[in-house]
């Protein structure tokens, strides 16, 4: 059985909470590289994204892959493998194989579906992914936003349809066709 | 000259957990796909309460 974080959303009522996507699934991506364990260093766990957002440091913007690698490291020991122009199948591969991964994902695709936990947001986000479903190919997505603030709001984890998070992937702006861009955690099932 | 490495197909998705496992390894190993390519921003934006 595959490890599964805890959900940790992003609308915690912290400092740039909606600019936190990439903060608080670096969070959830921390705890399953750890498998939930406490480092036990003096940076305090579990991780938050309000820890990650203050390493970074700086204002509100939006945070980038590495910039949240960096942080990871610095307060986990958590070394994320980032990674650009990654092949819809070679990902695919990795999650099968054991690892999550933080993947960066077009918010307008994902608004006219179910899964949509943020109305009125179409722009660039970050989810968690944490696993592949072999019976429909689905994965076990963790959106930050997915906290039921309102019933209408997803709760929590969800299976997105591969077509779904293939296709959300594929609109970041700037990224080749058929490719993603994401940061994978190390291999908890090896 | 760098030597560009041909990035081998992955598995199919019914392939075995060690032959996904071999082609993630190999993958993650390339230098090619550490880099953020130039016209990638890459940033999240603010999403709506």
């Amino acid at each position: 059985m595959i490890y599964r974080p805890p959900f940790i959303k992003q609308g915690d009522g912290s400092r740039c909470a909606w600019q936190n996507c990439g903060c608080a699934a670096h969070a959830m991506a921390a705890m399953r590289s750890r498998l939930g364990r406490d480092p036990g260093n003096e940076h305090g766990w579990p991780p938050t994204p309000s820890a990650i957002r203050n390493q970074i440091g700086g204002g509100c913007d939006g945070t980038d892959l590495n910039e949240n690698d960096k942080a990871v490291i610095h307060l986990y020991g958590v070394d994320m493998w980032v990674r650009y122009n990654v092949p819809w199948t070679t990902f695919r591969s990795l999650i099968i194989s054991g690892r999550g991964a933080v993947l960066q994902i077009d918010y307008g695709i994902i608004a006219p579906t179910k899964y949509d936990a943020s109305p009125g947001f179409y722009g660039n986000h970050a989810i968690y992914v944490n696993e592949r479903r072999s019976s429909d190919g689905a994965y076990l997505v963790y959106d930050p936003l997915a906290d039921h603030r309102r019933s209408s709001i997803p709760q929590g984890p969800q299976w997105w349809p591969a077509t779904l998070l293939q296709k959300a992937s594929y609109a970041m702006i700037g990224t080749p066709a058929g490719t993603v861009n994401a940061s994978f955690t190390r291999d908890t099932e090896a | 000259m760098p030597v560009k490495h041909q990035q081998r197909p992955a598995p199919k998705a019914s392939a075995s957990v060690e032959e996904h496992r071999k082609h993630a390894e190999e993958f993650l190993a390339k230098e090619e796909y550490k880099q953020k390519p130039e016209k990638y921003n890459g940033r999240s934006d603010e999403a709506k309460p």
